[in-house]
């Protein structure tokens, strides 16, 4: 008999990776009444948006249009990737880095979450969701971003659960499921906070699942509401819908919504009812798929909707930003929709104020001022290609807009790529893909600019590129605006020129949200550094660009 | 050489052996076994590297559903080894001396195919790369209000 060498007990591999294990109590007294007023602590980003309005604007303003040409960086993170995970070729860093008083708090792809030190990069704890590599994935292996508040960070895994961490320690403190992977859904969307509730939506439109958007009491996990974005059978909305097809319609929320406290309202955008570009198998309007929805966070109540695109048959998700501003002392939103025009609604009640193209190329169909839509371009009859700009990765993609109140212009990255669609019927099988056509978007005769309009949709100035622009932009105080490139470049640019002022190559594309924060007075600006995701559906030119998980981090030299 | 050939197996080609009919073992290869469902709701399985063969036994580890699983590992090759495993919280580390035995506690979601290996040299392409693959359903109140739909 063989005497055995004892090996011991696996134990967790941060234990040998230089991580510290806690971080700072800093999230601890982030309470709602912090949360309401997020801009008024600029030295910190502590929401998605970096506040409720969604404006994505920092009135940090140490880095002007006369220093930022100084811009170098401060410190590298990088997680690298391991082993088989989902995705293996299509994950992307897309999160939003959110920092509470020198901590910052991050998501990776494949259940990553991370504790930072925002001065140094230091790594303080690190939290690993085990994720099937067979979890079901339209776009790849992505996650937009953690929320944080009472002491706990939250964040969605890929296998759709629900997690709260102990922000001291990245110790889980509850975890709930909220999302069926079998059905082919998953989630990627960054969380939001809302008085008692974390509220989170899923992913899965392109698989046939029934979109829907949820609500967690922080404390405890327990499952507060849900909110379904397809009807019910004798639901309002049902009649938009044939019998039976809303089960599989879609309609998903993988996007972070915004909030007004004073109207105490939710605007959570919907996602492409299903499948995508067949649309003779679910004849009608197909609500509430392609809306804004303005939505009750205590109980889930939708009290209004618009819809975007009635019966989409181009795959032009709307979940993207509704960014809040006022004018005239009027409550509006903004939405920069796929389908390539700008939106401007009364958030009140839902009524459009004015629509307005923002890229140059829509064949797709029009849209007239008061909101009638005219398709003209769409897959129709079985196996006949169709071309359309838009291409189904959108005039402007889920990167978000940003809007600054210094200028009163938003900033917006733009794609201007078509596509062909060739309609192909399909027999729905759940966790199966569910399209309904063959796709191939162009990957010549493309461009993209970053685009500054004002509230009206007049273009104040452009900066044109030779492929999409498709990184969240950022605009701060000193007037500087913020992106980045496919091809790795974060620019900075005049706010009110357009003028290109600074450059940095971070050696993969970025396709994130770049978020700015400071400690003692110095700025920083963090940008995740990752290229991947659904690039054959938004910039298949770029395809083959290099991979990365860096988050690249500048400030001006001290001295 | 025809381009549709009549079926083979792995053994035919020699995919099931280390440096045969290529130069590592074809991953995964290994055999199959089940987790025990323990009356506590724990369950019980066990990893082997076998003896100069580059490969797990079982390579792929069938659990009946997601949760709390035990592990006995066991290095019975001439070779130092390590594994990685998953497990919600981070990911489970154990170095392998020669003829070694260690433990891992796991706590995994259900269902889905996870990953676990060797990570020393290319431990990992040569073969000893396996799966614990999670059965069963999520769980009922995070599943669709909808009818059963057709699977594939």
């Amino acid at each position: 008999m063989t005497d055995y060498v004892d090996a011991g007990t696996a134990v967790n591999q941060g234990e040998f990776a230089g991580v510290t294990g806690f971080a700072p109590p800093v999230v601890r007294g982030l309470d709602h009444e912090r949360l309401l007023h997020a801009r008024s602590e600029p030295q910190n980003w502590l929401t998605y948006y970096g506040a409720y309005d969604g404006q994505r604007y920092s009135p940090l303003d140490q880095i002007t249009t006369g220093n930022v040409h100084r811009l170098a960086p401060a410190w590298i993170f990088q997680s690298g990737a391991a082993g088989i995970h989902a995705g293996a070729s299509t994950y992307a860093f897309e999160a939003a880095p959110i920092v509470v008083d020198g901590i910052m708090f991050l998501a990776g792809w494949d259940g990553w979450i991370w504790a930072l030190d925002a001065r140094t990069g230091s790594l303080l704890w690190r939290y690993k969701h085990a994720v099937p590599f067979d979890t079901p994935l339209c776009c790849g292996n992505v996650n937009r971003g953690v929320a944080v508040a009472q002491g706990k960070v939250f964040a969605v895994s890929l296998n759709a659960h629900v997690l709260a961490l102990d922000a001291e320690t990245g110790r889980c403190v509850w975890d709930v499921p909220f999302g069926d992977v079998r059905a082919g859904e998953s989630a990627t969307v960054a969380p939001l906070v809302v008085k008692d509730k974390v509220i989170v939506g899923s992913s899965g439109g392109e698989f046939g699942v029934r979109g829907h958007l949820d609500a967690f009491d922080l404390e405890t996990g327990r499952h507060a509401w849900r909110t379904y974005t397809v009807p019910g059978p004798g639901e309002p909305g049902a009649d938009t819908w044939p019998e039976n097809a809303t089960v599989r319609g879609g309609g998903n929320c993988w996007i972070t919504g915004t909030f007004d406290p004073e109207l105490n309202l939710l605007y959570w955008g919907t996602g492409n009812p299903s499948p995508d570009f067949d649309g003779e198998v679910r004849p009608g309007d197909n609500l509430y798929t392609d809306c804004v929805l303005a939505v009750d966070p205590d109980t889930g109540e939708i009290r209004w909707h618009y819809q975007y695109n009635p019966h989409d048959v181009w795959d032009y998700d709307s979940n993207m930003e509704n960014i809040l501003f006022e004018e005239d002392g009027r409550k509006l939103l903004g939405h920069f929709n796929k389908n390539g025009y700008f939106f401007v609604l009364d958030r009140t009640d839902g009524t459009l104020v004015r629509v307005t193209p923002f890229v140059d190329r829509i064949d797709w169909g029009e849209i007239s001022a008061d909101g009638t839509v005219t398709p003209q371009i769409y897959p129709d009859a079985e196996g006949e290609p169709v071309h359309f700009w838009p291409g189904p990765g959108g005039g402007k993609e889920w990167t978000h807009a940003a809007y600054s109140p210094r200028t009163g212009l938003f900033y917006v990255p733009a794609q201007d790529v078509g596509a062909t669609i060739t309609r192909r019927r399909q027999e729905f099988k759940e966790g199966n893909p569910y399209w309904g056509a063959s796709v191939a978007v162009d990957t010549e005769d493309m461009a993209g600019y970053l685009t500054a309009v004002d509230a009206h949709g007049r273009e104040a100035w452009r900066w044109t590129n030779d492929v999409p622009m498709c990184a969240s932009v950022l605009a701060t105080g000193g007037d500087v605006v913020f992106t980045g490139e496919p091809t790795g470049e974060v620019n900075g640019y005049h706010a009110r020129t357009g003028e290109l002022l600074w450059q940095f190559q971070t050696g993969s594309g970025i396709h994130s949200s770049p978020t700015t924060y400071s400690i003692d007075g110095r700025q920083y600006l963090a940008v995740p550094s990752g290229w991947g995701s659904w690039a054959d559906g938004f910039l298949p030119g770029l395809i083959g660009g290099s991979h990365g998980d860096a988050l690249v981090v500048f400030a001006l030299p001290e001295h | 050489m025809t381009i549709t050939g009549s079926p083979r197996t792995l053994s035919d080609l020699g995919l099931d052996r280390q440096n045969h009919g290529t130069l590592g073992r074809l991953l995964n290869s290994g055999p199959v076994a089940e987790a025990e469902d323990g009356p506590d709701g724990r369950m019980r399985g066990r990893l082997r590297v076998v003896p100069d063969q580059m490969v797990w036994d079982p390579a792929v580890l069938y659990l009946p559903h997601g949760g709390r699983l035990d592990l006995d590992i066991v290095n019975d090759d001439s070779s130092t080894h390590t594994v990685l495993l998953p497990s919600n919280g981070d990911k489970q580390f154990l170095a392998l001396p020669v003829r070694s035995r260690g433990k891992a506690h796991l706590e995994l979601d259900g269902p889905g195919c996870y990953w676990f290996s060797s990570v020393i040299g290319n431990d990992e392409g040569s073969g000893l790369t396996g799966a614990i693959v999670v059965g069963g359903e999520v769980a009922e109140q995070a599943r669709l209000d909808r009818p059963e739909q057709p699977r594939p």
